[in-house]
């Protein structure tokens, strides 16, 4: 069996695909380490012990019959507790949908299990996926496997936390202003935004219909670009999926980074990022630089105004989605998340209208402007060091929105232009904590970031080092 | 961002009347402040980027959009 210390989700696959360990064998693995670390970490709503053994034993029969299901054939993952599936309850991280089971299975769901996934289970995230820091009223905290008393951001903690914790090869989450991205980079792995549309929402908790986003996380750039592969692509059950054809973002890592250029954000990312945190993305830089790079500086235009115009849509239709409860059930939310949700009731419906349609006119001139000089923008994730769960613990106190918004600030402009944006690990800083680069591509770029980061991974190492938990 | 109140906020009171006309439950003061600033930021980024007419645009367009700047294969 891999050491699941070190090994990889390809490398656990083409295990299972040997013979060198059944899926049994390694979910077994999987579920013993779950529930050993989960009382640290509580990265986990439910480890699902009997349905991720059946999925598992079913792997082994169909390989034993000489049947491959996919890609992922006897591979154990875990998802974001938000994912519709009439085999499991999914409470969205929230007391008010505790206990509820969907009757038909969320496509990124199906298309998992159809590769040959199995399910570990529901992982913890923010209450109804509103929240960066993965603080949880309810379920409570999820903690970061680097150091136990700071965040493991949010809203979908509980994948980062396991994925860096070797405890699910890889994991699904959803990113409505950097809740995929900023938890995989404060807990050390990659994570994908996707494009827009690239990848179906059909059963996904909508938090905001308009920019959320389904996509993975997983330690190395390989593992990301087969998770992709097989969750994008058209699905008539989400009208607002794309029909634009899916790559095999696997075989298109290859090619390494000579001439690219990757754009340095001039104006706003770097605004105030800490010093130790700096170094870090610019000794990263210097390496995608010595493997062919050409580093440009760039102008991001409006970048100022994209995380609030991204705001008035969110709270617009969180408000819309949330209506009946935030009436009757006020109580069932923690204060933040009704705060927050309700926020939309004050924004005048001809401002959330006029943000949407100002949309695709300040999506083309960033497009245009942004990568008339560069390929890759490149920005920090999170500009400074992982803050701790005691100082991020603001509830819905007067320090509320400056808290969020100093999260966010790199990561949420990129929901409103729908532009996909992946998040690297590059390094940590002198706390022991990682630091993320986040590159931003033009519209269904995938590919180009996948192969911007299996070339930094290449020739780094920090993708192969594992936080102090056992 | 913060939590200070510019003089072009919506007033807390405000919000306190839209959320009693829409239903919900009474709000109390700091909530409503909180929300006051929360919705004004958001409302003041779209005045401030809406500089041309949007008569010709639709939102249904944003996905057409995003294919159309689609790197090419």
């Amino acid at each position: 069996m891999p050491d699941l210390a070190r090994a990889t989700l390809a490398a656990a696959a083409a295990a299972v695909a040997r013979g060198e360990t059944s899926s049994v064998e390694l979910t077994r693995a999987c579920l013993e380490r779950a529930h050993r670390l989960n009382a640290e970490l509580n990265c986990f709503i439910r480890i699902e012990d009997d349905a991720a053994l059946r999925e598992a034993a079913r792997a082994d029969e169909a390989r034993a019959a000489g049947a491959r299901l996919g890609a992922l054939h006897g591979v154990p993952l875990a998802a974001k507790d938000m994912f519709d599936d009439p085999e499991r309850e999914t409470s969205s991280g929230s007391r008010i949908r505790q206990g509820f089971r969907a009757t038909t299975k969320a496509t990124v769901l199906a298309r998992l299990a159809a590769a040959g996934a199995v399910n570990l289970g529901a992982l913890n995230m923010t209450e109804f996926a509103l929240g960066p820091t993965g603080h949880n009223a309810f379920h409570g905290a999820c903690r970061n496997p680097w150091n136990r008393a700071h965040i493991a951001g949010g809203s979908s903690s509980g994948a980062g936390a396991a994925v860096a914790a070797r405890i699910a090869f890889g994991a699904v989450g959803s990113d409505t202003g950097g809740s995929i991205r900023l938890p995989a980079a404060v807990n050390g792995v990659l994570g994908l935004k996707p494009t827009y549309g690239r990848v179906s929402r059909a059963g996904a908790m909508p938090l905001s219909w308009s920019t959320d986003h389904v996509g993975p996380l997983a330690r190395t750039a390989q593992d990301l670009a087969r998770l992709l592969t097989i969750i994008a692509g058209h699905d008539a059950a989400d009208p607002s999926s794309s029909r634009r054809p899916v790559p095999d973002y696997e075989a298109a890592l290859a090619g390494g980074v000579g001439g690219l250029r990757v754009g340095i954000a001039l104006n706003y990312f770097f605004d105030g990022i800490d010093a130790e945190v700096r170094r870090v993305l610019e000794a990263a830089l210097r390496v995608l630089e010595e493997l062919g790079a050409q580093l440009t500086e760039i102008e991001v235009p409006a970048a100022e105004h994209l995380t609030e115009l991204g705001r008035a849509i969110l709270y617009s239709e969180a408000a819309a989605v949330h209506g009946e409860w935030l009436r009757t059930r006020p109580e069932d939310y923690s204060p933040q998340v009704r705060t927050r949700a309700m926020t939309g009731i004050a924004i005048p419906a001809a401002v959330y209208l006029e943000s949407l349609r100002l949309r695709p006119r300040i999506l083309r001139r960033f497009v245009t402007s942004v990568y008339a000089d560069c390929e890759v923008l490149a920005t920090p994730t999170l500009a400074f060091p992982v803050p701790t769960l005691a100082d991020t613990d603001v509830g819905a106190g007067v320090a509320m929105w400056a808290a969020i918004a100093r999260l966010v600030h790199c990561t949420a402009p990129f929901n409103y232009l729908g532009v996909p944006a992946l998040s690297v690990p590059v390094g940590f800083t002198a706390g022991g904590l990682p630091a993320s680069l986040q590159l931003v591509g033009r519209p269904f770029a995938e590919a180009t970031l996948l192969r911007v980061a299996a070339a930094y991974q290449s020739a780094t190492d920090w993708h192969q080092r594992s936080p102090p938990i056992s | 961002m913060n939590d200070q109140q510019p003089e072009s906020s919506l007033a807390p009171e405000v919000v306190m009347a839209l959320a009693r006309l829409a239903g919900y439950p009474p709000l109390d003061a700091d909530t409503a402040a909180r929300i006051a600033v929360g919705a004004s930021n958001a409302v003041r980024a779209v005045a401030a980027s809406a500089t041309v007419s949007l008569i010709d645009t639709e939102p249904a367009a944003f996905l057409a959009e995003l294919e159309r700047l689609a790197e090419s294969d």
